[in-house]
Order: C-alpha cells, then structure tokens, then sequence
C-alpha cells in the first residue's frame, strides 16, 4: 500500500480517498441527532437561579404594543384553547411538536401556557436542544389574564398603586380586556368576558404567522 | 460552534448577505477559472467531448456530502437545521427537462450565463436576458400553473427515508456511483468524443 499509494495518479488518489470515506460511512452511523440531547446542568440552573429564564406579563404586553418583531411567542396549549383565545401574534405549537416545528437557534422565543408548568418544561427542553435565547412568560396565561386583560384596583390602594392602575387601564383596552376599580368592574361588561380573537385594535396581528423563510437555490 | 453557524446565531441577516457575497463571488471565481464560462464547453458535454462539468459536478457532490456527513456523525454541524427543498415530483421533473434542453439549446446552466455574462460574453448576456423574460413570464402565468406546481408533493424527503436505507449505505452507493461515473466518463470522452463538432 505504502509503495503504491504514492504512484498512483492525482485522481486516483482522490478516487481512493473518496472510496474509503465512503466504506467507512457504513459503519459511521446516522448524521441526524434525533431527539435525544446533552444538557449543561449548571448553566441551566445558573441561568433559572438568576431568573434570566422568564419574561413579566408586563413586559410583554409592552413589547406587542411597541410591535416588535424580534421574537417569536409560542402558545403551547390545545389547539382548541389556542382558537377560544391567545395572546395577539402567538403561534400555535402544541407540546408535542415541538421537536419538528421549525425554529431557528438565533431567534428569540416566548413561551407560554395555562399555568406555568408546561412553558417550564418546554423551556428546559428547548434549552438542552441548544436554543439560547428562550423565555418564558412568568405566571403563563392566567396571570396575563389577571394583570393584563382584567387588572384590579383594590379599595384602599396607595397613590402608587393607582396610578399604576391608570397606565395599566391603557394597555388592558388595547388587549381587549377590562380592567376593574374597587372591585367594580368598570365596562359595561360585568361578566369576566374573554376577549374576541380580531380585538387587538391597532395591531396588526396576524395568528400564527406561517411566514417561513424561503430558503435554498 | 456548530453548524450552520447562521441558525446558531453566529452572525445575522445583514452579515449573512456579505458572507452570500463572498461565497458568490468565490463561485463564480472558480467556475470560470474551470472553464465553465464557455458555452462551448459546457455543451461539449452533452457530445461526449469534454465531460469535465459532470466531473467536477459530481466532485462537488461528493465532496459535500462525505463532509457534511462526517462533520455530522462527529457532531460539528446539525444536520437537521439544513434546509431542504421539498420535493414535488412531477413538475420538478418536467422543470428539469426544460432546464436540460436549455442547457444543450442555449449552452449554459443560470450560474455560469452569469459567469459568462461579466467575462463579456454576449451568448452569455443573450442568456441572461432570457432567464429575465422567463422569469417574468413564470411570474405572470404563475396563478394558472400553480396547481401543477404544488402537485404530487413529497415533502422534505432524502433518498435514505425514500428508500428506508441508512445513510451511511447512502453515502457509500453515491461515491460509488461517482467513482464509477468518472471511469464511464473517461472512457466515453476516448471512445465517443472524436467527432468533431466545433466549428
């Protein structure tokens, strides 16, 4: 071998090469990882000690007012609950597609649920599989629900807290929601009504975007 | 890092698009340095003259997906992030076809009419002007055509998951068949290849 190798012609060499990478291939295995992963145990529970794995309600509801478009909000609830209500431009991504659905590791993620049990466990998930910049939204959907489409004013608030209530008022009309002072609700709904899918007034939210980037030649 | 270093956030859009940039200009460098700037060797092929563009064709083949797979099994490079065109396979097959006699009409692939094009060839712009029209003619005719065009759909479907071989069998039958290919090839450019048919 070592006395031929080097009189054989440049592609012949390579023809060579080329052979025993590819006999070598069979035995090599599967290119695709699959499901499976490896997780850095403590980073991930640096990072969850730090509390740099959630996002407030607040924050959020600030964000889909400013319309920014630099990150990605992920209902990860039935696709019915999905169509009663979600929170204005959310895809829905049920639990278990989450391994296929199409994301990329450089975007920013928002999950949410109902409780805040199954965004966590997304979250981890996500995080093993290499996406770094994943959050959540804290308190998931009900305390969205509390603080942003129906926040209260309680009787003896401080100056503080009502005028907080005040700005908070403004985003809860945008969403939709109605917010209540001194228990009464002030709206002419008095039922807690879940808002309508098309209320957000003002945004152009459109559910579920499957805008997918085109890519290839 | 991993690959793709795009989808792992290494850089953004607007560095994307100087990296498109470079690896453009190193490809079209190179496919005219080979020669393929002329549509008189492209064509060649298809006489059995000079069958280098199915050879380095199928070298650049070969050659990715030996390191693609390799960087895969060793765990550089997530496979999975790799976009791949679904396949439709009727309309994609007629489109080939239209491609391929372009090719032998008009002498060029759309890469190397570029290629030819900025070397100052005038078939080369002739053929870039055409690419223009047609693409402008598919845009318009598009709505009538585009049930055809989303017909027989496949998905994102490779030839291990068609076929329900592994891949590494795969990657073996390819380079084979390349290895194969270019024995064929050599032997066909002495044995068919004297007719002339340059002026």
């Amino acid at each position: 071998m070592k006395n031929i190798f080097p009189k054989l012609s440049m592609n012949k060499k390579l023809a060579l090469i080329a052979f025993v990478l590819g006999l070598t291939a069979i035995f090599a295995g599967n290119p695709y990882r699959g499901s499976s992963v490896t997780m850095d145990v403590k980073e991930l529970a640096l990072i969850i000690d730090k509390q740099a794995d959630h996002i407030s309600s607040e924050e959020l509801a600030g964000w889909i007012i400013q319309e920014k478009s630099d990150f990605k909000l992920l209902d990860l609830r039935a696709e019915k609950e999905f169509n009663e209500y979600h929170i204005p431009s959310a895809e829905l991504v049920p639990l278990a597609e989450l391994n296929e659905y199409p994301l990329l590791r450089n975007e920013k993620l928002v999950l949410y649920s109902e409780g805040g049990i199954h965004s966590a466990q997304a979250w981890m998930l996500l995080r093993a599989k290499g996406y770094k910049s994943v959050y959540m939204l804290m308190g998931g959907l009900d305390e969205w629900t509390d603080k942003i489409l129906f926040p209260k004013l309680a009787q003896n608030a401080t100056p503080e807290q009502t005028a907080a209530f005040e700005k908070m008022k403004e985003v809860s009309k945008f969403f939709g929601g109605s917010p209540q002072a001194g228990g009464v609700v002030e709206e002419v709904s008095a039922k807690k009504s879940i808002p309508k899918l098309e209320m957000p007034s003002g945004t152009s939210a459109p559910t579920a975007g499957k805008k997918k980037k085109k890519e290839g030649c | 890092m991993n690959a793709p270093f795009f989808k792992y956030g290494l850089f953004g859009d607007d560095v994307s698009l100087v990296v498109a940039f470079v690896i453009g200009i190193g490809f079209g460098f190179f496919l005219e340095r080979g020669g393929f700037g002329n549509g008189r060797k492209l064509a060649a092929q298809f006489y059995f003259n000079d069958l280098t563009v199915f050879k380095v064709m199928f070298t650049a083949i070969i050659t990715a997906m030996v390191g693609i797979y390799y960087l895969s099994v060793i765990g550089w490079m997530d496979l999975s992030l790799v976009y791949l065109n679904p396949t439709y396979i009727v309309p994609q097959t007629v489109g080939g076809l239209l491609l391929g006699f372009g090719f032998v009409i008009g002498g060029y692939c759309p890469g190397t009419s570029c290629v030819s094009a900025v070397t100052g060839k005038i078939d080369g712009m002739v053929y870039l002007l055409g690419i223009v029209v047609g693409i402008f003619i598919f845009g318009e005719i598009f709505p009538l055509i585009s049930t055809f065009y989303t017909s027989t759909p496949m998905g994102q479907i490779t030839l291990s998951q068609l076929f329900n071989i592994p891949y590494g069998i795969l990657v073996f039958a390819v380079v084979m068949m390349a290895i194969g290919g270019f024995a064929a090839a050599e032997w066909a450019e002495k044995k068919l290849g004297n007719k002339i048919v340059e002026p």
